[in-house]
């Protein structure tokens, strides 16, 4: 469905700006094996067949340095796994992603926190995985601390916290220490109306940077209208339409509403 | 190489200061915790030189030091063997969100764990002091056998790590493997002498535990030299094993996230 108007949007685009993020025709496959076991394998004496599940297929696009790339789509069509491949979780089974060496960070609903340390730790450990020195993390502490807003709990051990507390740290951890590319999965709407306010204000702020890179995830179209430069739709891990916010988006909203 | 490397420089860093805030949470919790890792060795090591000094009539030179010795050793193996089979789920908050090779995470557990060890080993040096064990320059070979148990242990480990997210009750294969490994390591008796010839020598020929258990016990308690062409046998063996290993989960670590 792409039409080439879009096409000749985007080659316009691309030979202005100089890219981010290239994604050339990445797959990524699941298999989806029943877990082995020992026991199973001695009472029954012959492999489960794994079949394979492509989550994302032959997905190709870039986004040029500083631009925002909203992704829609449903539920399962394969956008976390396409910001998980960018984050470098898992390589692509083909296909290739260029990121030009710019350092990535995914913020999904929670960092990867160690639940018996402490926030404080935590956003020490968390941030020496993003790759900053302990050195660059102790500098901004103060500021993350600060943003998240946790009082007493800072000291607490993370397992103690509500899931708003977790999750405003989580944001903090990652609106903070800042990387070239951010990849948002949909966590804006974290904790209270007052903190979601407040991040989503430091999360615009964060990513209308004019160097700073971004793709985010995201149900809410007000939003993505709003931010993006650039909108992907994802379709059972296909590409189904890319290119101009309001068009795309309008394109799926219609979809959807059909869908029903 | 060069990429383990690059990336051991990069997270040696967080694997220390992640061993730290575990040793550290773990006091936090309760006050008399660290007491815990002398309190824990010592009760054990009560109950065996009840057991096998006075009901099976087991004599050693030392015996409380040569049990406690035992033990100390062996509960920094078997904690790790444990762990690690389930450390990548243990992890998966981590795991799932950012990348780390995922050998740093038994890397930060052979520091936790080796710092245990080390503790129960001050106790073992008030022990020998107590007990007027004659010190000989030959105690300072404690250092390069220390060293080849944590590199034994690191190569078990990782392929453990490996094996351990795809086979479900790979932990109850462990826990048989290591019991049976307790038994023939000679923890709280004389594996050389006791276990009758041949098999008692070809155990601590064998059974790397066994060896290290016995020169460490040689060294600081009998001043005797070890046996080098073993010590370097040894060596060569854990360096292949860990070797092999790291590049085992290079290999194929890109498909743990996606299993778990």
């Amino acid at each position: 469905m792409e039409t080439e108007k879009t096409i000749e949007y985007r080659q316009d685009k691309k030979d202005r700006a100089e890219m981010a993020i290239e994604v050339r025709d990445l797959c990524i496959r699941y298999r989806r094996r029943k877990p082995y076991s020992i026991k199973k394998h001695l009472l029954h004496f012959k492999y489960e067949k794994s079949n394979v599940f492509e989550a994302v297929k032959h997905v190709s696009f870039s986004v040029p340095r500083g631009n925002i790339l909203g992704i829609v789509g449903r539920n399962g069509s394969g956008k976390s796994t396409l910001l998980k491949a960018i984050a470098g979780l898992f390589s692509p089974d083909c296909g290739q992603i260029d990121l030009k060496g710019n350092t990535v960070s995914l913020l999904s609903i929670g960092v990867g926190f160690q639940k018996e340390l402490s926030g404080r730790e935590n956003i020490l450990l968390s941030g020496m995985l993003l790759g900053f020195s302990q050195k660059q993390i102790l500098e901004k502490m103060d500021k993350i601390i600060k943003f998240a807003d946790l009082g007493e709990f800072i000291n607490a051990p993370v397992r103690t916290y509500s899931s708003g507390m977790y999750s405003r740290l989580a944001f903090s951890i990652t609106a903070f220490l800042e990387t070239d590319i951010m990849l948002i999965d949909e966590v804006l709407s974290v904790g209270d109306t007052k903190f979601k306010k407040k991040s989503l204000n430091k999360m615009k702020r964060l990513i209308l940077d004019e160097n700073r890179t971004a793709l985010i995830v995201s149900h809410s179209s007000g939003m993505l209208e709003d931010l993006c430069d650039e909108v992907l739709w994802l379709d059972d891990g296909e590409i189904r339409m890319y290119g101009e916010t309001r068009e795309v988006l309008e394109a799926y909203e219609e979809n959807e509403a059909c869908g029903i | 190489m060069k990429r383990f490397l690059h990336d051991f420089k990069k997270y040696f860093q967080y694997s220390i200061v992640s061993a730290r805030s575990q040793l550290r949470s773990e006091v936090a919790n309760s006050y008399l915790n660290w007491l815990w890792w002398l309190l824990e060795p010592f009760f054990l090591m009560l109950i065996y030189a009840f057991m096998f000094g006075y009901v099976f009539k087991a004599k050693e030179e030392y015996f409380a030091i040569f049990i406690f010795i035992g033990i100390s050793m062996w509960s920094f193996f078997d904690r790790m063997i444990k762990g690690s089979v389930r450390i990548i789920k243990m992890n998966r908050a981590i795991v799932t969100k950012v990348y780390l090779p995922k050998y740093i995470l038994i890397l930060t557990k052979i520091w936790v764990n080796g710092f245990k060890m080390l503790v129960s080993f001050g106790m073992v040096a008030v022990m020998m002091v107590i007990w007027k064990v004659p010190v000989t320059w030959r105690i300072l070979y404690a250092l390069p056998i220390l060293a080849i148990l944590m590199l034994f242990t690191f190569g078990c480990s990782c392929w453990l790590l490996h094996y351990g997210v795809f086979v479900e009750d790979l932990s109850n294969v462990v826990n048989i493997v290591l019991r049976v490994a307790l038994y023939l390591t000679g923890i709280f008796y004389n594996v050389s002498t006791r276990i009758p010839a041949p098999y008692g020598k070809l155990m601590t020929k064998y059974n790397p535990m066994a060896f290290l258990l016995e020169s460490m016990r040689n060294v600081l308690l009998y001043g005797d030299t070890p046996r080098g062409t073993r010590i370097l046998v040894w060596l060569a063996v854990s360096l292949i094993l860990s070797w092999t290993g790291i590049q085992k989960i290079y290999r194929n670590e890109n498909s743990y996230v996606k299993a778990i």
